[in-house]
């Protein structure tokens, strides 16, 4: 069986192993679609019981599936890519070839990362070089374990390594960069500066994902429905457990707009219970110390710094839900704690918004206002608006960027055979670009 | 208030360390309430947190139930107080780096009180209460005010109570920058080298002033009979990776006494008047007028015996500030919840650190976020 994971000591195995990938990825084309076969395969051998409780498991799953990648495929490289075919691009046609091997730096802190990054660039086919932050080397290991047993001839096997090293060993980082042809950077800012900082080759394509924060609005119709506010509560608890609450899709804020016959104290209770169950479900095992001290630090100061104030929570760090009004957004916390601010219109805090925030998840009865409000929270900097309940659900365009295609070439071929005379040729590109 | 003030008196009277942790805990507990009522009274921000805190404490059965503040929250600005301002009388501020806010802590002639007598009620039970001569390995400090005074200067008056003469034998240029005063120190060792000295540093200003400087002339004090109290904590001696056995064996080479004569303790501003002084066990306890819960960072409960967590601190001297019922930023080990063989009474425990601050990353590399505690 081909290595596919190891402890990296030097820079020389760093490269040498760079070698064999894109020496695999010479040797053989890879269509998407034998990329999906795999992954089908390996997605069915992830619904094991055992695995159950790593975070963010269910949705490896899914993503894994044909019926979801297929039509990703479809609009990221062209109808006809899924079996490795030309698709016609205007005067030309045009084909997606892999960049070569590609560097993943993912993130520490959602577990099922290095490998959701690393099947971004399998679909391209490409190969993975993945850099395993320390914490998730097992599992990692475990989940790729898995794909071996899907791909029994190797066919995505050969294309993968999984590189643990520590995250302080520059001369490791710095041989990873030289190797690769692509990187897909994902992390808090000080990572992604550091990472982007690394000699990569002058042709390597970068990808950089986070760091950012994300809110959640709804709009008045949607929490005084009493029919619809206790699953709104439910989906909104379920993005904010997720990751505890920590990635860039994680809401750190819940906007609500004013009724003038309702109390959002009314949602509190409801809010309150959400929060209860999914953490009977969901239980914490483990917590830096370091958040529990974020944690009573928002408790108290956002209870000492305004009379109107108001926060519920328990004695335990699980979870903590600070009240009060206002479009601005708050020093986020993160580890379950969330503020619901009241505000007049939720265009307000939108209006607010920058670059800095991801996802918009909404709860809003109202298509028209949804739209305006997803217009400008689109102008704002604002790079995915969804419903509540869908935060994280990994669909590209993500953080604004496709996830395949950057990180394959699309390669135009004009045909030198006289297929078209002139004339013909004239008409096609007034068609093309509207010219008259 | 004066009544309370009389209870905090009785307390502080207490032998410190010679009650069982189940009396002591019942006192402290239902002063500790009282103490509670009286501050929801002065501060309506602190009893808007008081009355949000999950247990009522009116109703709290133990003292882990009580509403606790992080000690961040001294931070504040306008301070923390209890008092109106005509009746500050000091304010204290923490060390802090360049990157971070001061705590501020504001106290009133009552708590100032309190607060020097539960130091020399704790010191004195490590080393004796005779008054004797003191050296302070640190510059003297002209530029202070009345009015405000940082965590060195409180450290080195809380003391004050036990000298009979105090000799400062550092001095400070223009910049600030600390050097030794060789010839005052030598004066000092020689007219008092068969007495019995108290000698007082910060940690790293002992290591960097009085050690290094001795150690490079091959010098030694020559004082045999001598206390050395010192405090501030390690963090600025990891650069030198100088840890505890190394710090005690240089430091008595120097002063010329056997490394027993050395006492580490912890104090912090933020808790002044309650100081953690290392036995000959090496461990640290709470006195009566004071406790130590070590929290267990997942469920913020105790933690059992052996077990490391977040250390609160707990006292019953500040009334002029939000000072009763502190959760720090230091991670600590309870080495038992009563029985050390040094015959002090309660809980024994040993700090292990500072608590890693979290920085708020979306998709963030948390590496050492991950890091469990135990």
């Amino acid at each position: 069986m081909v290595q596919f994971q190891q402890d990296v000591e030097s820079p020389r195995q760093i490269s040498d192993v760079a070698a064999r990938l894109r020496q695999a990825v010479l040797d053989r084309e890879v269509t998407p679609d034998e990329v999906l076969t795999i992954f089908d395969a390996w997605g069915k051998k992830l619904d094991a019981r055992q695995l159950d409780e790593i975070p963010g498991i269910v949705f490896l799953r899914m993503w894994l599936r044909r019926g979801t990648l297929e039509p990703i495929i479809a609009r990221e490289l062209g109808p006809n890519s899924l079996h490795g075919g030309w698709n016609d691009y205007g005067l030309a046609t045009c084909k997606a070839f892999p960049l070569g091997v590609i560097g993943h730096w993912p993130a520490a802190n959602v577990e099922i990362q290095p490998i959701l990054s690393m099947t971004c660039a399998l679909l391209g086919g490409n190969a993975a070089l993945v850099r395993i932050p320390h914490g998730l080397n097992e599992l990692t290991r475990v989940l790729v374990q898995r794909l071996v047993e899907g791909d029994p001839d190797e066919i995505l096997m050969r294309r993968i390594f999984l590189a643990a090293f520590d995250h302080g060993r520059r001369d490791l980082h710095e041989a990873m960069a030289q190797a690769v042809d692509g990187a897909m950077i994902w992390g808090g800012r000080a990572s992604v500066l550091q990472v982007r900082s690394l000699p990569f080759p002058h042709w390597a394509r970068l990808a950089v994902f986070g760091p950012r924060i994300s809110v959640a609005a709804m709009d008045a119709g949607a929490w005084t429905d009493p029919a619809e506010r206790e699953p709104w509560c439910r989906r909104l608890a379920r993005d904010l457990w997720q990751f505890d609450q920590q990635a860039c899709s994680s809401p750190q804020v819940l906007f609500l707009e004013k009724d003038s016959s309702h109390s959002t104290a009314e949602l509190a209770p409801l809010l309150q219970r959400a929060f209860e169950d999914e953490n009977r479900v969901h239980p914490r095992t483990i917590i830096p110390p370091g958040l529990t001290t974020a944690i009573a630090q928002a408790r108290a100061s956002w209870l000492l710094k305004d009379p109107a104030h108001t926060a519920v929570f328990p004695s335990n760090p699980d979870w903590t839900l600070l009240f009060g009004s206002g479009p601005e957004i708050p020093q986020p916390t993160q580890g379950k704690t969330l503020a619901v601010l009241e505000v007049d219109n939720l265009l307000d805090p939108i209006a607010r918004l920058d670059g800095n925030v991801q996802t918009l998840g909404l709860g809003v009865s109202d298509p028209e206002k949804e739209r305006v409000l997803a217009e400008l929270a689109g102008r704002r900097g604002i790079d995915r608006i969804v419903k509540l309940g869908r935060m994280h659900a990994f669909v590209p365009p993500w953080d604004g960027l496709d996830l395949i295609r950057p990180m394959v070439r699309m390669v135009r071929h004009v045909s030198s055979v006289n297929e078209y005379d002139n004339e013909s040729a004239s008409k096609r590109l007034e068609g093309c670009y509207g010219i008259s | 208030m004066q009544l309370l003030d009389d209870k905090i008196d009785r307390m502080l009277s207490l032998p410190p360390y010679g009650q069982a942790p189940d009396a002591t805990e019942s006192g402290l507990l239902e002063l500790l309430k009282e103490e509670l009522e009286f501050a929801c009274a002065r501060h309506a921000g602190y009893k808007r947190y008081v009355d949000h805190w999950p247990v009522n404490y009116r109703t709290a059965a133990q003292m882990s139930d009580l509403p606790y503040l992080p000690v961040a929250m001294l931070k504040a600005s306008p301070p923390l107080s209890f008092v109106p301002p005509e009746e500050v009388r000091r304010t204290l501020t923490s060390s802090a780096t360049t990157s971070q806010l001061p705590s501020r802590i504001v106290l009133d002639a009552p708590t100032s009180r309190r607060m020097t007598k539960g130091t020399v009620v704790i010191a004195r039970d490590f080393i004796g209460s005779s008054r004797r001569p003191y050296l302070v390995v640190d510059a003297p400090d002209h530029k202070a005010g009345r009015d405000s005074i940082g965590a060195r200067r409180a450290a080195i008056q809380g003391l004050q109570p036990f000298a009979t003469e105090t000799t400062y034998c550092l001095r400070s240029d223009d910049n600030g920058d600390l050097a030794l005063d060789l010839e005052k120190l030598t004066k000092f060792a020689n007219r008092n080298r068969d007495a019995e000295i108290l000698v007082y540093g910060f940690t790293y200003i002992l290591w960097n002033h009085l050690v290094k400087p001795l150690r490079a002339e091959n010098a030694c004090l020559d004082l045999k009979n001598v206390r050395v109290l010192h405090s501030g904590g390690w963090k600025r001696l990891q650069d030198q990776a100088v840890e505890k056995q190394l710090f005690n064996e240089q430091l008595a080479r120097v002063v010329g006494c056997d490394s027993s004569c050395i006492v580490d303790f912890y104090g912090m501003v933020e808790s002044v008047g309650v100081i953690f002084p290392d036995c000959q066990h090496g461990n640290k306890h709470a006195p009566a007028f004071g406790h130590v819960i070590v929290r267990d960072p997942l469920t913020l409960e105790p933690v059992a015996e052996g077990d490391h967590g977040i250390v609160q601190v707990c006292s019953v001297l500040p009334t002029s500030f939000p000072g009763n019922l502190l959760l720090t930023e230091d991670i600590a080990q309870v080495i038992a919840y009563d029985g050390c063989a040094c015959g002090r009474r309660g809980v024994s425990f040993r700090f292990a650190g500072r608590v890693p601050k979290a920085e708020v990353r979306g998709c963030g590399n948390i590496e050492i976020k991950r890091s469990a505690v135990n």
